[in-house]
């Protein structure tokens, strides 16, 4: 082990960066990344990614299918994939489609704020993936492998990146309750600092949101002396020891955590924005949460992860339209705010938006009124960070069951996500078990068409 | 008649007359305009690993295998691809082709798909990078004999107390370095007591040793504390790391739910670490305890290794290949575990081909991963059973499990399975048959038959409630171990619409080498074998699953990696840092060790010493080497910064056990109870040692996830102790050290003064008297703040968390 790597290790994870540069005496703006490779032209800096568990329904909001009511009921030959239920007939989408901003991209009428912001949004309508299941289907989705083994997207960029924030972890996860999931959170064999960190948006009093944020004792003068009470015992002990990285480290490390309290207070305390923003967002776990996301990356966070409802919600096996109508409000209208938002602050062109499920639903109906799993075509968007917006890109086939046309893989996807922040997909690796593992395996390619 | 037979005429036809035409004209302008877009040998990654610009790259194929076999259109995946059967492997993506130029490429391929072009040189130059041959690997210095060497000689012999110290000695001598001096009494008690039992000693502990001036003091403490009941807890933690040990599943759905008895596995290793059972029964018990001869029944407890490993869940509606993924996923945990635990190597790099540093090739793989496939998780009895009926027992929970759980998702709301009725009758048949056979048992074994009654319970509810309740998390107490048998796995794709897997008691299987991983393309069979590179001859299992033959080939043919892997491993939870830099890689990617003959010497009598760590625990904390002082010096810090050659012992910050175990210990609030079931750490009355927490594959518990303890979802070789702010929090904000602080507070404040209530706090928190500054320091607080305050920061100090 070299000695920034013994430095690293030591003072590793949040607040290891101000030790890290100091000890190292080069300053940077992000510390800690471990990318090597050669910088790609993204502009990106910041990624949030809005997670809709379950499987949202891409016919029923952004792949109008009109020969869906011609087929009504009925099974063509192209339809007959194998899907996890036993599948009935074509179930046309009650929901009206009509077109939006200068692009003319059509949604469905459940997307009526998306249609707003719509010439700002790229909508992949050709994604594919592997596993017809939930839980393989999101560890796919957020690590490229069904593995339980494999780091998550945000972890292999924290890992790769580093972060920009000293105070605050690189990689934070919202979600009502605060429990994204095994396969989101996950470092996998990559250190454990570079896990996501998971908070829940159904609170909005940050002391709620982090364990062990405030100190209940003591208020901030009395903590202040209580430290430096600790941290004079500590130089003692130090005095008699003689120097060491470790006791150093947790010196460093008990400033930055007294620090963070109040840095943390500050950032992820969303009421200190005016009404008329939180009622732009709305005032939901979600709404709370996206606005969270963006109060984030201003402060430096690399990467937001952020659960639309507990749970897999989306998982609409039945009764779909009022599931959806019941669903989609909140959620149109706190992603629309978020790229409104971004954008009048000047942050999209340098935040990358990623919007989707783990799949997504099968044009052909479940039980008469549901879809079941779809992994042979969905639809995902992306918004800012370098990607064209008012596009519309690739296609499925002409009822929305299997992507055909400019096919976009989740290992695509991910090659895009590193791509727009700078990173080769095959030139981020982590040498583990003997040989060099990628966020996409042997697979991807970045999907250079919907680049600006 | 004679239109049937006009085809395969044709064909032969065409087969006895190759014409390089056919191929430029039917086939050639097919591939350019349909293929090249995503398969160029011009693009940096191309689709699936799969070319077809030139002939090298249609004949090796990509990711999945060969594209084509030339005279054999059924074998060919190019065909299956363009003809859209395989609902996973459809090409063009855009669309499938017209008929008639489908049947041009079966015409061309049936005729031997005479491929005219010639690959340029940069087209075919990149062969696939070979690792090291099977005979090279046999002369690599991992796998060579160990034998005890002579010591080296030295010139400062007088600083020498045992063998392994020459070996260092010699090193630092080299490099004209000392040793660093003896660390003090009082430092060595603390250190050996953190080292061996996870607990920081007492003050009283501390004195009664630093007052003990006889010469074998120091030897008598370590023995004592070897004899502790606590030394298991510590140490069978270290190993609970490798074995990568939990209570649950990655998801713990309904197929793969947790694992209730996993706890009593744990308590095994903890009593056979304290029984100092040698390390090569210690793991022979664990691979093979069911086929070992003369086993006690609580040893079965030590196959939870194996039976409590992670499993991913399998939804029986899904598909053959994607079932089967799953299981051979499952299979290849056990073959990681099992060769970078045991042996050092990564022969799961193995699994798609050869192993591309190391001499494993993929038939060493599947051989392994045969075992495995022949090998099934069961929960047996913690009493004595007929081993008929224990037999039939392992089976039937798991065939009723599937049984009762295909019945309920078939017959619930979102069942639209067609024909649903009639599988749903057949398997209730088949559960009223084992109803029959099972009851029959319950006079003698009433136990038994009652964790099988509620898959036929009826109303059906109940039943339903009992497949759901596996999920929760949770351990139990009821009389059951996690363990396995021999019986052979397979997965029964025969219906369209609904897979089974199905259990062979008794059964191996062999597997066949999956080309590229992939369990849709078979290949050579590689039946149940130990890797050829350490094999001394042919390394067949043939026993059963083969598993006993395995854990026997560990400690025969594989011995001397198998010491130098385990005496590295516990020289690393000694020293802080191993002798070779990856615990888990002795291959040609690890770090070759610092002092390959110490090593190699200390495994060699290791091994004559009967593989007892307590010997090797002996041997080490006796060294010159392991008492030094742990300060780094000028001269040390120029030579060999990273104290690679060991001229000082490395100080060593407490994994999250000793930390949280020693906090407890300080407020006198530790429950010192050996063994027991899980529970959750989080619980306010949870004082018990850290070891008996549930452990989460699924859910970590946050403050063991906060302080680095390894994903059990796969075997660990090291802890990466970070240091980081939200630690700070838990200690300066968290109710746990606040909580015990407070009861530190409460036992010293009846003292008379603020003084003595000092000198108490600094007595029971760190063990020692205030010096005078101390002593002020802590006087000018207290003058304002509150006494459980100045507990809260002695142990929120960098003393507690940190031992020279």
């Amino acid at each position: 082990m070299n000695r920034r790597q013994l430095i690293q290790q030591m003072c590793g994870g949040l607040g290891s960066v101000g030790l890290a540069a100091m000890l190292e005496q080069h300053a940077q703006a992000a510390v800690g990344g471990h990318y090597t490779g050669p910088l790609m032209p993204g502009k990106a800096k910041k990624v949030i990614f809005l997670f809709l568990a379950g499987g949202p329904s891409q016919v029923d909001m952004f792949d109008n299918k009109p020969l869906l009511f011609k087929f009504q009921g009925q099974r063509p030959g192209t339809v007959d994939l194998r899907t996890e239920r036993q599948t009935g007939g074509l179930l046309p989408s009650p929901f009206k489609f009509q077109k939006y901003g200068k692009s003319g991209i059509e949604l469905s009428e459940l997307l009526p704020q998306m249609g707003t912001i719509i010439d700002d949004v790229c909508v992949i309508k050709s994604m594919y993936t592997f596993n017809p299941t939930h839980t393989p289907a999101r560890s796919l989705i957020h690590s490229g492998s069904i593995l339980a083994t494999r780091p998550s997207l945000g972890a292999w960029i924290s890992y790769g990146l580093g972060t920009e924030n000293e105070n605050l972890p690189a990689f934070v996860a919202l979600s009502p309750g605060g429990n994204g999931g095994g396969s989101l959170l996950r470092s996998g064999f990559l250190p454990a600092e570079y896990q996501g960190t998971p908070f829940s948006d159904s609170e909005v009093e940050p002391e709620k949101m982090i364990a062990n944020l405030r100190n209940k004792w003591l208020d901030k003068e009395a903590q202040r002396h209580q430290l430096d009470a600790i941290q004079a015992l500590n130089k003692e002990f130090s005095a008699g020891f003689g120097a060491d990285d470790f006791l150093e480290g947790r010196i460093q490390s008990m400033e930055a955590a007294y620090r963070m309290q109040f840095e943390a207070m500050d950032v992820f305390d969303i009421r200190k924005e005016s009404d008329a923003i939180r009622a732009e967002y709305g005032a939901t776990p979600f709404g709370n949460g996206c606005l969270l996301a963006r109060r984030l990356v201003e402060k430096g966070v690399r990467y937001v992860h952020v659960y639309h409802n507990a749970g897999q919600d989306w998982d609409d096996h039945k009764d779909i339209e009022k599931n959806l109508r019941g669903r989609c409000p909140d959620m149109d209208k706190a992603a629309a705010a978020l790229i409104r938002d971004l954008k009048r602050r000047g942050l999209l062109d340098e935040t990358l938006v990623v919007w989707g499920g783990e799949f997504g639903r099968t044009p052909v109906s479940e039980s008469g009124t549901g879809r079941d799993h779809n992994p042979y075509g969905f639809t995902m968007w992306m918004a800012g960070g370098g990607v064209k917006g008012g596009l519309a890109y690739g296609n499925t086939d002409e009822f929305g069951f299997k992507a055909v046309e400019n096919r976009v893989s989740i290992h695509d996807l991910h090659a895009t996500i590193l791509h727009q922040i700078g990173i080769d997909h095959t030139k981020l690796t982590y040498r583990y078990a003997g040989r060099d593992f990628r966020l996409t395996d042997v697979f991807g390619e970045v999907v250079k068409d919907i680049l600006i | 008649m004679r239109r049937i037979l006009l085809f395969p005429i044709a064909i032969a036809l065409q087969a006895q007359s190759p014409d390089p035409a056919f191929f430029e004209s039917k086939i050639r302008p097919v591939l350019a305009a349909s293929c090249y877009g995503c398969h160029s040998s011009k693009m940096k990654s191309p689709m699936g690993g799969l070319v077809l610009d030139t002939k090298a790259g249609l004949r090796n194929g990509g990711a999945t295998g060969p594209a084509i076999v030339p005279g054999k259109p059924a074998e060919s995946r190019l065909l299956t691809a363009l003809r859209y059967t395989d609902p996973h492997v459809q090409m063009p993506p855009s669309g499938k082709l017209a008929q008639p130029v489908i049947d041009n490429f079966e015409t061309w391929i049936a005729a031997g798909a005479i491929d005219p072009r010639i690959d340029t040189v940069a087209a075919t130059a990149s062969g696939p990078l070979k690792g090291m041959s099977v005979e090279d690997g046999r002369k690599w210095w991992a796998f060579q004999p160990v034998k005890e060497l002579p010591a080296p000689a030295v010139k400062d012999s007088a600083w020498l107390r045992r063998k392994i110290d020459a070996f260092l000695l010699a090193r630092l001598e080299q490099k004209n370095l000392t040793p660093s001096p003896r660390a003090d009494k009082r430092t060595l008690v603390q250190r050996l007591y953190i080292d061996l039992l996870g607990l920081r000693p007492t003050y009283d502990e501390i004195e009664s040793f630093v007052s003990d001036t006889s010469p074998g003091a120091y030897a008598k403490l370590v023995d004592r504390l070897l004899g502790s009941k606590h030394y298991g807890e510590a140490w069978g933690r270290h190993w609970l790391d490798v074995a990568r040990y939990a209570e649950d599943n990655p998801t713990s759905e309904a197929t793969n739910p947790p694992y209730p008895y996993a706890w009593r596995y744990r308590d095994w290793v903890i009593e056979a670490l304290n029984n100092d059972v040698p390390y090569d029964r210690f793991i022979k018990l664990q691979l093979a305890a069911d086929k070992l001869p003369d086993t006690r029944r609580e040893d079965l407890r030590a196959l939870g290794y194996l039976g409590a490993a992670p499993v991913y869940h399998k939804d029986q509606r899904l598909s053959y290949d994607v079932i089967f993924t799953f299981l051979s996923d499952d299979w290849d945990e056990r073959v990681d575990a099992v060769t970078r635990g045991l042996l050092g190597l990564t022969v799961a790099c193995a699994r798609c081909h050869d192993h591309k540093f190391d001499p494993i090739p993929t038939k060493d793989y599947y051989g392994l991963a045969s075992v495995f496939a022949s090998t099934m998780r069961s929960e047996r009895p913690t009493f004595d059973v007929d081993p008929q009926i224990e037999l039939r027992f392992q089976w039937a929970q798991r065939r009723l499990f599937d049984l009762a759980y295909s019945r309920n998702l078939l017959t619930g709301e979102a069942s639209t399975v067609v024909g649903s009725e009639e599988r749903v009758a057949r398997w209730k048949q088949e559960i009223a048959t084992l109803q029959t056979e099972i009851e029959a048992w319950r006079e003698r074994y009433p136990i038994l038959v009652q964790t099988l009654e509620k898959y036929w319970r009826e109303p059906q509810k109940q039943a339903r409630q009992a497949v759901n309740a596996r999920r929760r998390p949770g351990a139990s107490e009821d009389p059951f171990m996690n363990t396995v048998y021999d019986a052979a796995q397979y997965v029964d794709g025969s219906d369209a619409n609904y897979t089974w897997l199905t259990y062979k008691p008794g059964e191996p299987r062999d597997l066949p080498v999956f080309l590229r991983g992939n369990v849709a393309i078979p290949g050579d069979p590689a039946p149940r074998r130990f890797l050829s590179v350490l094999s001394n001859g042919d390394g067949k299992l043939t026993n059963g699953s083969g598993r006993l033959e395995l854990a026997e080939k560990i400690f025969k043919d594989a011995a001397p990696l198998t010491a130098r892997v385990i005496v590295n491993r516990v020289w690393a939870w000694h020293f802080g840092k191993p002798i070779a830099g990856t615990p888990s890689d002795f291959g040609t990617q690890g770090d070759k060790p610092t002092h390959p003959e110490l090593l190699d010497d200390l495994a060699a009598r290791f091994i004559a010493n009967g593989w007892s760590l307590k010997w090797l625990h002996r041997e080490i904390l006796l060294s010159a080497a392991w008492q030094q002082a742990s300060n780094r010096r000028s001269e040390g810090d120029r030579a060999d910064q990273i104290n690679s050659l060991l001229w000082r012992q490395n100080p060593r910050r407490l994994d999250i056990e000793s930390y949280r175990d020693s906090i407890l210990r300080i407020a006198g609030t530790l429950n010192e109870n050996v063994y027991g079931v899980s529970q959750d750490l989080d619980a306010e009355a949870n004082t018990r040692r850290t070891i008996y927490g549930r452990v989460g594959r699924g859910r970590l518990n946050g403050l063991l996830k906060l302080y680095d303890f390894p994903e059990a979802t796969q075997t660990a070789p090291a802890r990466d102790l970070t240091t980081t702010p939200l630690q700070q929090l838990f200690v300066m904000n968290g109710a746990f050290i606040r909580g015990q602080a407070n009861v530190v507070a409460k036992a010293v404040e009846t003292e008379p003064d603020n003084n003595a209530r000092l000198r108490a706090l600094y007595r029971r928190i760190l063990a020692r008297d205030p010096s005078p500054k101390e002593l002020d320091l802590g006087l000018t607080y207290l003058a304002q703040g509150k006494l459980e305050e100045y507990a809260h920061i002695l142990l929120s100090t960098n003393e507690v968390l940190f031992q020279k």
